[in-house]
């Protein structure tokens, strides 16, 4: 019996999947990160190194929107 | 007479699968938030249930087939769907008793190759099938699941692990709550399909439909109303097994383990390679527990988990093949399904009464508790 599996899809998934959570846990620890050390310094009067995790934050927001906007694609493109 | 009867029957018994899928699978979407204290139990199935609702009216591309490319198409007709049904039931019911995740749709595949082989013999089974849609995906979907947790969970504390643990913990808390939409959301998409197909299914069979034509509004909405009625019911025993049975988690680990599993099933989902929710949020758990410490994490209970999947299709499809046998005993009567659907009824009646009996803690929220 040989099974028609999608040995493509398989390999895919193996390195594609792992980069995904890779992507979407790295841009929400950027959030989570840049926040709070804004705060921090922020609190501390340097205002320049706030400014700076600050955009680190929105960055890593702007990241993780983009990766949730593509993961609702998916749902949608299914139908 | 009897076809009106059999159709009403398989239609109910689609919605009742549905239900028991919705109940069952509710702890994928909010297990890991319950625990840590993303959500609140009562919100948070709340919102699973809403999310669900909307999902299924996004996806209507319902499945044409039951079991399609596993069992032979010619075979499927409302004897062989209604008793694959009543094999995926019971052991949704079964699995949800001892408080462990199964797939729902292995189970429903199940039911209908056992009662496919009761109706045709071996020969009815297409092996590749099986080994494709079922064998494979069931070993790939955990064990992927279980690294990239891991991956991400190590990733996290590398980034955040010396930052002050209130705002950290407070920020996964909102990344969980996303992260549980999503997931729920993706579910409503997929499984509530599966009782649509089902329906239609049994439409076309019966010659109130042609093949081809689009689910009407009533199948969409009540597949719908199920689903998300039996998330809303919430399987806090499942619940409690996948946020703190298997190990105690934190924020940071519950993100991991929900945005692990959601990553790879929509991933899977874009490579054309559907795997089974539970199989990858579970594996995900286990994963982003082993990888902060091995011994954290329960492993005769994930034994168990693992065992509970191996059993899944054998153990529907018995089911699945008895019925269909008891049922061929009748006839094309509906006798048969209709005798079956109230000795089931019974059944779940004593299940549901003695587990009542024994304390409200099996069938309501933590927090009710």
């Amino acid at each position: 019996m040989t099974a028609a599996i999608d040995t493509d899809a398989l390999l895919d998934l193996i390195w594609v999947a792992p980069l995904a959570v890779l992507t979407v846990t790295v841009s929400w620890a950027l959030v989570v990160s840049g926040v709070t050390r804004a705060i921090e310094a922020r609190r501390g009067g340097r205002v320049a190194v706030a400014g700076a995790y600050a955009v680190l934050a929105v960055v890593g927001g702007a990241l993780f929107a983009a990766a949730v906007v593509f993961g609702l694609l998916i749902m949608i493109s299914k139908g | 007479m009897d076809s009106d009867i059999i159709l009403v029957i398989v239609v109910a018994a689609a919605l009742v699968f549905d239900f028991t899928n919705g109940f069952h699978d509710t702890a994928n979407a909010v297990a890991t938030s319950i625990s840590t204290r993303a959500l609140a139990p009562r919100t948070a199935v709340t919102l699973a249930a809403i999310l669900n609702f909307v999902g299924a009216f996004i996806s209507l591309e319902v499945a044409a087939t039951v079991a399609g490319g596993i069992v032979d198409a010619h075979l499927i007709n409302t004897t062989v769907v209604f008793a694959g049904l009543i094999g995926a039931i019971s052991w949704n019911v079964v699995t949800w008793y001892y408080g462990l995740p199964s797939s729902s749709s292995h189970a429903l595949i199940g039911g209908v190759v056992g009662a496919a082989f009761a109706a045709a013999g071996a020969n009815a089974v297409i092996g590749d099938g099986l080994v494709e849609t079922v064998i494979v995906p069931a070993v790939v979907a955990p064990v992927v699941a279980f690294a990239a947790a891991g991956v991400a969970i190590l990733v996290t504390y590398r980034m955040v692990g010396r930052l002050r643990p209130g705002p950290v913990n407070r920020s996964y808390r909102l990344g969980q709550i996303v992260s549980a939409s999503l997931l729920s959301l993706s579910h409503g998409t997929n499984d509530a399909q599966k009782t649509m197909g089902i329906i239609v299914l049994a439409l076309i069979a019966h010659g109130n439909l042609a093949p081809g034509d689009p689910p009407p509004t009533w199948v969409v909405v009540s597949a719908a109303s199920a689903i998300a009625l039996g998330t809303y019911s919430g399987g806090w025993r499942i619940i409690r097994t996948m946020g703190s049975r298997i190990f105690k988690m934190d924020p940071a680990q519950g993100f991991s383990a929900q945005t692990g599993g959601a990553a790879v099933l929509l991933t899977a989902a874009h490579l054309g390679f559907p795997l089974s929710t539970t199989h990858s949020i579970t594996g995900a758990v286990l994963g982003a527990g082993a990888a902060k410490r091995l011994s954290a994490v329960r492993w005769g209970l994930a034994g168990n988990i693992v065992a509970a999947w191996i059993l899944t299709l054998p153990a529907a499809a018995i089911v699945g093949a008895l019925t269909y046998g008891l049922s061929h005993t009748f006839g094309d009567s509906a006798l048969g399904p209709l005798l079956i659907v109230i000795a089931l009824l019974a059944l779940l009646g004593v299940i549901f009464s003695q587990r009542l009996r024994r304390g409200p803690a099996l069938t309501t929220s933590p927090a009710d508790t």
